[in-house]
């Protein structure tokens, strides 16, 4: 075994680790970067979700057995806890399929960041950091408004 | 569906659930012992017959993944051995976790990595040139994703699985 490590055949060995790693390494980043995202909402007219009194609601889609729910849950319930004109609500995707239909819903958790008027102003798909979140809540907030 | 579900009555929380960190640990340690099998396995030819195959170092690590894969998916990933050894010299010098997660889909992600292994090893003894390393590969892709992104391809699978009925959900989650 030792006489094999020395020889020469070890080098091209290397190299095929090497790729396997670079090659994890940047499934890891493509999937990071298509898994948890900031996307644009399509307006749409959700008033029925908003929560009464709040500038912003985030309407989180989850599923059972999603650990990113959880992580979600965690950074919405902390942006609320900061910010009262903000409320956060969180549904199951299988009592809402028309609302994850509407504004393509297609991984969970999918937060829908919506303004006073119930628009969906963006959608943070995936356990989004907490300062994205925030970014997203305050364009949600100025005056702008795009609707369907 | 009315106002705030909040952690009412979704996925489980406290006293049900793992350290998400725990499974995450033990898949750097495997995601290691399998490029340490990609390493063995590509510098060395493959065995002439049955039990040469068998005992070359590859072939003999594998086959300790292989255990250690059945292990976690047999008794579940709470009682894994890496687990164990997560909860004793690991989580003591962490903060405690900020969420926890469902043992469910990790545990089924130990069957997956378990029938990949399993069948490169099973191919390698019959010599098929090339099985072991290209199923230590794609177990290490997965393994070092888990640990390096803490993204579980077993678990995806698990929920999909479930989504589309073909698992039922554990009772865990009452």
């Amino acid at each position: 075994m030792f006489r094999i490590f020395l020889g020469m055949d070890v080098l091209p060995a290397l190299i095929v680790i090497v790729a396997l790693v670079a090659l994890a390494t940047v499934l890891g980043f493509t999937l990071r970067a298509r898994n948890t995202r900031v996307a644009s909402g399509c307006g749409g007219d959700e008033h029925h979700l908003t929560v009464a009194g709040a500038e912003v609601t985030l309407v989180q889609l989850s599923s059972p057995v999603c650990s990113a729910c959880v992580a979600m849950r965690r950074v919405a319930t902390e942006l609320v806890a900061s910010d009262s004109t903000v409320a956060h609500r969180e549904i199951d995707v299988v009592d809402e399929p028309d609302v994850a239909r509407r504004h393509s819903v297609y991984s969970t958790p999918t937060t829908l960041v919506l303004d006073r008027e119930g628009h969906v102003r963006s959608r943070l798909i995936g356990a989004v950091k907490p300062a994205d979140v925030r970014a997203a809540v305050d364009a949600a907030r100025t005056l702008a408004v795009v609707t369907a | 569906m009315s106002a705030a579900k909040t952690g009412a009555n979704e996925t489980p929380e406290k006293p049900f659930g793992i350290d998400p960190r725990g499974p995450r640990f033990g898949a750097s340690i495997t995601a290691v012992l399998l490029l340490v099998v990609v390493l063995l396995g590509l510098t060395e030819p493959l065995g002439s017959d049955l039990v040469a195959r068998a005992l070359q170092p590859a072939a003999l690590l594998l086959t300790v993944l292989v255990a250690l894969f059945a292990w976690g998916a047999f008794a579940g990933i709470q009682k894994h051995p890496y687990g164990l050894l997560y909860r004793a010299l690991v989580a003591p010098r962490l903060a405690p976790p900020a969420e926890r997660e469902d043992p469910a889909p990790p545990t089924f992600a130990q069957l997956v990595g378990l029938l990949v292994t399993a069948t490169g090893l099973v191919l390698h003894l019959i010599g098929v040139p090339g099985a072991l390393v290209i199923a230590a590969s794609a177990a290490f892709i997965a393994a070092f994703l888990n640990a390096v992104f803490a993204y579980c391809l077993g678990c995806q699978l698990y929920v999909l699985l479930v989504r589309a009925g073909i698992i039922r959900r554990s009772a865990a989650r009452a």
